[in-house]
C-alpha cells in the first residue's frame, strides 16, 4: 500500500529526514514513535505535500502511484487523508460547506458524479453522531472557537466522510482528555478496513492503548531506528527514546 | 473633504489633493468629455454630473432600506444629501458594478438616536469611489460602515468615507474588507473624527485587504482624529496574502487550489457582511463575490 524508500526531506535548508524506509500493507496499522525534533511531522508533510518540505532524494508511492509528483489535492483523490496535529481555523467558512466542497470535489477528480444535497446531509449527520459532534457544531466556521477535543473529532469526521485509503495521524491524541481520546479512537478504529491502512504518529504510547498497532517504528534523528510489534511501544514508555540517539540539531 | 478653494481653479482633483492621492479623477476622465463649466472640484463634478444633488429624509420612527446600483459602462455620478431625524433608521446598500467612471458621494446627517448603517460592494471601474460623509449631530446616534470591495485586473475600486462625531455618546462601527488581484488597486481612506465635545464616543474602525496575486495594489489611508478626552476608539488596518496554512489544510482534503482560494477569499471578504443583513442583500453580495473570484480570467 503506502512504500517508502530513502526519503531525505529538507525544511528550510537543513535535512530532517535522512533516508527513512518504510511499508504499510493495507489493512495494517502502524505506529511511529520518536522524541520530538525527530522529524515525525516533517514525515506527515512531505507525505501530504505542503509546501517548503523539499524532498531532495527518495520515493514515497500510494498504491503504486508515485505520490511525490503529485499535487497535495491530487494525494487526497488518490485516497491520502492527513490528520492535522494542530487543525486549521478557518473564520467564515462553514464547517458542513467545506466538508461537502472537499467530497465532490475528491469525488469529481475521481470521475464520480458529486453527492446531492440531501444524500450529503444524511450521510454527514450519521457520521458525527458516532463522534457525537452536534449539528450546532457543523454550522460554525470551520474549526474556530473548537476545543482541543472537537477539532480532534472534527479531523476524524473528515476522515469518516472522505473515506481515504491511506490515513495519517499527526499526534492525533495531544490536546485530548481522556474521555475525548476514546471517542476519537472508536471513530478511529471503526474506519479500520482490509483496503485501508494508517500510520499513528504519536509522542506517547496512551493513544496506543486504544488504537493497537500491527508494528511499531521509532523514528530518530530522522530515519526508522527500530521496528517491533506492539510491545515496543511500551517498552518505550518505560525506557524513553535515549538510547536512539538525539534528534537532529 | 478637500476645500474646492484648495484646487487649482478649472482643475479636477488629481492625485496630488490629498483626499484623491490613490484615485486619479482627472487622469480617469481623461477619456469622456466633461461639460464645459464641470471642473470646478469634485463635489461640484459630481452633482453636475448627477443633474445636480439628490436628497431624501427619514424621518423619526421610520425604518428604511435603499438599494443602489451604480451600474454600467460609461461615465456615472451621484451625489446625495441623506438626512435621518431623530430615531430614524437607515439602511443603505451600494451595488457598484462596473462603468468607466462611477462616482457616489454621500452626505449623511444623523439626529439624536438615529441609526445608519451602509453596506457596499464595489467591484471597481477604471475608476469608481464610493464616497460617504457622515455626521452625528444629535446624541446616541449610530453609525455602521461595512463595505467590501473586489479590485480585479485593470479595476480601481475607492471606498472613501469620513465619520465626524459632533455629539456624545455617539458609536460607529466600520469595517471593510476588500481584495486585488494583478494590476487592480483597492483603496480605503477612512477618517474618524471625534470633535470635542462628543464625549462617550465609541468608534471602531477595521480595513483588512487580501492581495491575491503578485502586482496586486491596496493602498489604505485609516485616520482618527480625537479632540474628546473621554473616548473609546479601536483601529486595525492589515493589507497581506492568503494563510498558506489553511490553503494546504484544504488542499489536503482535496480541493483544487483554485477553489481553495476562492473558498477563502470568500470567507474573509463575507466578514465584512453583519450577520444580521437582510438576507437578498446577503445572497446578492455571496452570489457576486462567488462569480468574481471564478468566473473566467483573472
Amino acid at each position: 500500500m503506502l512504500e517508502i524508500e530513502a526519503l531525505h526531506v529538507e525544511v528550510a535548508g537543513a535535512e530532517i529526514l535522512r533516508g527513512l524506509s518504510l511499508h504499510v500493507p493495507a489493512g495494517e496499522v502502524h505506529a511511529i514513535m520518536g522524541p520530538n525534533g525527530a522529524g515525525k511531522s516533517t514525515l506527515a508533510y512531505a507525505l501530504a505535500g505542503r509546501e517548503g518540505y523539499d524532498v531532495t532524494h527518495g520515493r514515497a508511492t500510494l498504491e503504486g502511484a508515485d505520490l511525490l509528483a503529485l499535487t497535495p489535492e491530487a494525494r487526497a483523490a488518490r485516497g491520502l487523508f492527513l490528520s492535522f496535529q494542530y487543525p486549521v481555523e478557518i473564520p467564515g467558512l462553514a464547517t458542513l460547506a467545506f466538508l461537502r466542497a472537499a467530497l465532490n470535489a475528491q469525488r469529481k477528480a475521481r470521475g464520480e458524479g458529486e453527492m446531492s444535497s440531501p444524500d450529503f446531509l444524511k450521510l454527514a449527520r450519521a457520521k458525527a453522531a458516532a463522534l457525537k459532534i452536534s449539528p450546532d457544531m457543523l454550522k460554525r466556521p470551520l474549526n474556530v472557537g473548537f476545543s482541543g477535543g472537537e477539532k480532534k473529532r472534527l479531523e476524524v469526521l473528515q476522515m469518516a466522510v472522505l473515506e481515504p485509503r491511506f490515513a495519517i495521524l499527526d499526534e492525533t491524541d495531544s490536546g485530548l482528555d481522556i474521555d475525548a481520546l476514546r471517542v476519537v479512537a472508536d471513530g478511529v478504529n471503526a474506519l479500520r478496513a482490509p483496503a485501508r491502512a494508517m500510520l499513528v504518529i504519536t509522542h506517547y504510547q496512551r493513544l496506543l492503548d486504544y488504537i493497537r498497532p500491527d508494528r511499531v517504528h521509532v523514528l530518530a534523528a530522522g530515519r526508522i531506528a527500530h521496528s517491533g510489534g506492539p510491545e515496543l511501544a511500551l517498552e518505550l514508555e518505560r525506557s524513553g527514546y535515549d538510547r536512539y540517539g538525539l534528534a537532529p540539531a | 473633504m478637500t476645500p474646492a478653494s484648495a484646487l487649482p481653479r478649472d482643475a479636477l482633483p488629481t492625485r496630488r489633493n490629498e483626499a484623491w492621492r490613490y484615485s486619479d479623477l482627472s487622469r480617469a476622465l481623461a477619456d469622456f468629455a466633461l461639460p464645459p463649466d464641470a471642473a470646478r472640484g469634485e463635489e461640484h463634478v459630481i452633482a453636475r454630473l448627477a443633474g445636480g444633488a439628490r436628497a431624501m429624509a427619514v424621518e423619526a420612527g421610520q425604518a428604511v432600506t435603499v438599494v443602489e446600483r451604480l451600474e454600467g459602462a460609461g461615465l456615472l455620478a451621484q451625489a446625495q444629501d441623506i438626512r435621518l431625524a431623530p430615531g430614524a433608521r437607515l439602511t443603505r446598500v451600494v451595488f457598484q458594478t462596473g462603468g468607466g467612471v462611477a462616482l457616489s458621494l454621500a452626505r449623511v446627517r444623523l439626529g439624536a438616536g438615529a441609526h445608519f448603517r451602509q453596506i457596499v460592494l464595489a467591484e471597481g471601474a477604471s475608476l469608481a469611489r464610493v464616497e460617504t460623509d457622515v455626521t452625528i449631530e444629535g446624541e446616541h446616534a449610530e453609525v455602521e460602515l461595512y463595505g467590501i470591495y473586489l479590485a480585479g485586473t485593470g479595476r480601481h475600486a475607492d471606498l472613501t468615507s469620513r465619520v465626524l462625531h459632533e455629539a456624545p455618546n455617539g458609536v460607529t462601527k466600520q469595517r471593510i474588507q476588500g481584495a486585488a488581484r494583478a494590476g487592480g488597486r483597492g483603496v480605503f481612506q477612512g477618517k474618524i473624527v471625534v470633535a470635542r465635545g462628543a464625549q462617550k464616543t465609541d468608534a471602531s474602525q477595521a480595513h483588512h485587504g487580501l492581495l491575491l496575486e503578485e502586482g496586486a495594489d491596496i493602498s489604505a489611508k485609516p485616520e482618527l482624529e480625537i479632540y474628546a478626552d473621554d473616548v473609546r476608539c479601536a483601529h486595525g488596518n492589515t493589507a497581506g496574502a492568503l494563510d498558506e496554512e489553511a490553503l494546504f489544510y484544504l488542499r489536503t482534503r482535496g480541493v483544487e487550489e483554485r477553489e481553495a482560494r476562492a473558498l477563502l477569499t470568500e470567507a474573509f471578504l463575507l466578514e465584512a457582511v453583519p450577520e444580521d443583513a437582510e438576507a437578498e442583500v446577503k445572497d446578492e453580495i455571496a452570489g457576486r463575490i462567488a462569480a468574481w473570484l471564478r468566473g473566467g480570467a483573472s
